[in-house]
């Protein structure tokens, strides 16, 4: 989750709070349709809370109980007249059980029908309805026909639900448009003897004790939110008593508790933690009240230190207050404050940084550091929906970034500087191999996205394949470094206009003048294929209010404004100065030998 | 436990559990009776139960309930 609700998971607090139905605080709206084999409606009113403290208005479709197929393959059915944001598929234990204990064949043959039944669900949905898909996963059974033999009968309830789960994730694997809602999970954190209450099954179909429902509810909601591109992006780290055990400034590079083995055995596990978490591509950063030469020493000299220089984007340690510090770094990567972490020992510098800047996720962190890995997990803030090639370049990109920054700094004029650095673009329309990311981008992109359409996997194939579509994207490299993929542009032909849905741009290349090439690439295509006119929107979400003027620049005209802050614009094609730009188009380079 | 102080706490419960703190009910009290007693709520009504007073139903007791007077005896038995 990635902010604590602040009324806990009390399931009765949260029905309480069911009933309240102002949701003035909220500024974006979901539709979830709910499917299942269990009862549903208790989790609907849970989910609304909890979305409602996320700033996310709900609106529930609920199918009828039992009746998932029923509702998918019929074309016409409620569920696709709903038109759902996401569709949350709750099949349970207790039903697969009762399913298995009336199966004709063997237990290996009902698994390979479960299997077949669940994936044609997810591929009948997907072909007439876009919205991702969260399935639920099963609670391994409290039946042990067998006992420990169990897991040697491959026919036994235990061992096909054991390789059902499996399948699932695996099937989930090739379906990009597929989520996996681990409820089991959950049941083996709470622990089985807790979670069931057969008689709510029994009597009302309600599959696990009530006051563990607001727990899948809250997974519900961290996996629709990393769907609809919420996410951490950094987390901020202390140092001293946080990745070692001492103050370094006192005790020097061989007296901090940081040991593979024995003493400081816990800050060395936490490290390797975030070190994965890195390797995700999520973004580290130092912030220490240290003097940079003494916080820099256990990276440069310490044996066990499992993260290096190279593994943190931006190091800061100075003297100064770490809310101003947060800032710095946060200008610097040019993210949002709620997608960091902060990362403290120390509940003086927490508190300071929850009061100055509300938006930083500041978690609690144990007094013990053996518990850290353990209390951080336990929150699941590094919940994601995409995991690409890309994430793993991360921290090096970001890390030029930051260099880039300083060097600028030396040049004396921006142009002058954009000049030195040699920058090359390629844009071209959508193609396959660039999907995932394309994808990604729709739903990580928050500031610099003109209309904010979180556009699935499914939808950009579609785009691609679609000749009425201009999809495109752009690639930018430079003498510093790869960017990768990083802007995206939908038009769409219609008469004679070009109209623009979609147009979004990863906020670590701003004001290189990639948004400035993009349009004389966008004019020049409309140009060559005699439009008059390009017709783009702005739809205004909590966080691109810095792209609301972004088409006045380029001389459109806004047109309709209804007042709610949606706005059109038009462009007159033949009026369009082209923009300076500093940057050289690499496909031109490629064509330019056959020409000469 | 009191008779009396027995039906105060189940009042208290009721209140909580449909949101109406001026909300009274008799013995002969059914589910028709009462602004959101729906089979939803009637779960909530259960497990708030068993977490005032301590006390498990089994299913069989539960399908048995015509009304609140039914409630206040089974209570009555499990708490002694």
């Amino acid at each position: 989750m990635l902010k604590a609700p602040t009324c806990g998971l009390d399931y009765f607090d949260l029905i309480k709070k069911s009933k309240n139905r102002d949701f003035s605080s909220c500024s974006d709206t979901l539709r979830l349709a709910i499917i299942g084999d269990s009862a549903t409606q208790q989790l609907a009113s849970l989910l609304t809370v909890l979305f409602r403290e996320q700033g996310i208005r709900l609106e529930v479709f609920e199918g009828p109980f039992d009746a998932i197929e029923l509702q998918v393959h019929n074309p016409n059915s409620e569920l696709y007249r709903f038109a759902a944001d996401a569709i949350l598929i709750l099949n349970v234990t207790q039903a697969l059980r009762n399913r298995y204990y009336r199966r004709p064949g063997s237990g290996v043959e009902f698994l390979r029908d479960e299997l077949n039944r669940i994936a044609s669900v997810w591929d009948v949905i997907r072909e007439r309805c876009p919205a991702p898909i969260i399935q639920s996963n099963f609670v391994p059974p409290v039946e042990r026909i067998f006992g420990n033999f169990d897991h040697k009968v491959a026919d036994s309830l235990y061992a096909v639900v054991s390789a059902l789960n499996v399948a699932i994730a695996d099937a989930a694997r090739s379906r990009a448009h597929v989520f996996i809602n681990d409820v089991e999970s959950i049941a083996s954190y709470v622990g089985w003897g807790s979670w069931n209450d057969n008689r709510f099954w029994n009597m009302y179909k309600v599959f696990c004790a009530l006051e563990h429902l607001p727990l899948v509810a809250q997974n519900i909601v961290d996996v629709t939110l990393s769907v609809r591109g919420r996410a951490v992006k950094c987390v901020v780290l202390d140092l001293d008593n946080t990745l070692w055990g001492g103050v370094i400034g006192d005790d020097g590079v061989e007296g901090i508790a940081l040991s593979a083995h024995g003493d400081g055995e816990s800050f060395y596990e936490f490290q390797l933690f975030l070190k994965e978490i890195q390797k995700r591509g999520i973004l580290l950063a130092v912030c220490s009240k240290n003097n940079l030469e003494n916080a820099l020493k256990p990276f440069l000299e310490h044996k066990d230190m499992a993260l290096r220089r190279e593994d943190i984007t931006v190091f800061v340690a100075n003297w100064e207050n770490k809310a101003d510090n947060i800032k710095r770094i946060r200008e610097t990567l040019n993210i949002g404050f709620d997608s960091m972490v902060f990362l403290d020992d120390n509940p003086f510098e927490r508190n300071l940084v929850r009061t100055i800047l509300p938006d930083v996720i500041v978690p609690e962190l144990p007094e013990e550091p053996a518990d850290y890995v353990g209390a951080i997990s336990k929150l699941n803030l590094f919940e994601t929906s995409a995991f690409s090639a890309e994430d793993t370049k991360r921290t090096e990109l970001y890390r030029q970034r930051a260099e880039r920054m300083e060097a600028q700094s030396s040049y004396g004029s921006i142009e002058e500087y954009l000049q030195s650095l040699d920058t090359q673009i390629t844009v071209g329309r959508f193609v396959p191999r660039h999907i995932p990311r394309i994808a990604q981008l729709f739903q990580r992109s928050n500031q610099f996205n003109l209309t904010t359409r979180r556009r699935s996997q499914a939808e950009c194939e579609e785009f691609m394949q679609d000749p009425s579509c201009y999809p495109i994207y752009a690639e930018l490299k430079d003498r510093l470094g790869d960017h990768g993929l990083i802007s995206i542009v939908v038009g769409r032909h219609e008469d004679d206009r070009l109209l623009l849905s979609d147009w979004l741009m990863s906020c670590r290349v701003l004001t290189r003048g990639v948004e400035q090439f993009v349009m004389n690439h966008i004019v020049e295509y409309a140009a060559r294929h005699n439009y008059g006119w390009i017709d783009a929107e702005y739809r205004p979400s909590a966080k691109n209010a810095m792209v609301k003027d972004f088409y006045a620049q380029f001389g459109f005209v806004k047109l309709a404004d209804p007042g709610d802050g949606n706005a059109k614009w038009r462009l007159e094609v033949a009026a369009y100065k082209p923009a300076t730009v500093f940057m050289r188009s690499l496909e031109a380079e490629a064509v330019a030998p056959a020409t000469v | 436990m009191e008779e009396q102080q027995l039906r105060t706490k189940m009042l208290e419960t009721f209140r909580d559990v449909f949101g109406n703190p001026d909300l009274l009910v008799q013995d002969s009290t059914t589910a028709d009776d009462v602004e959101g007693w729906d089979s939803l709520t009637h779960i909530d009504l259960i497990v708030a139960l068993e977490r005032a007073f301590r006390i498990k139903f089994t299913t069989g007791e539960v399908g048995k309930l015509a009304n609140v007077g039914d409630l206040v005896s089974l209570i009555k038995s499990k708490t002694g």
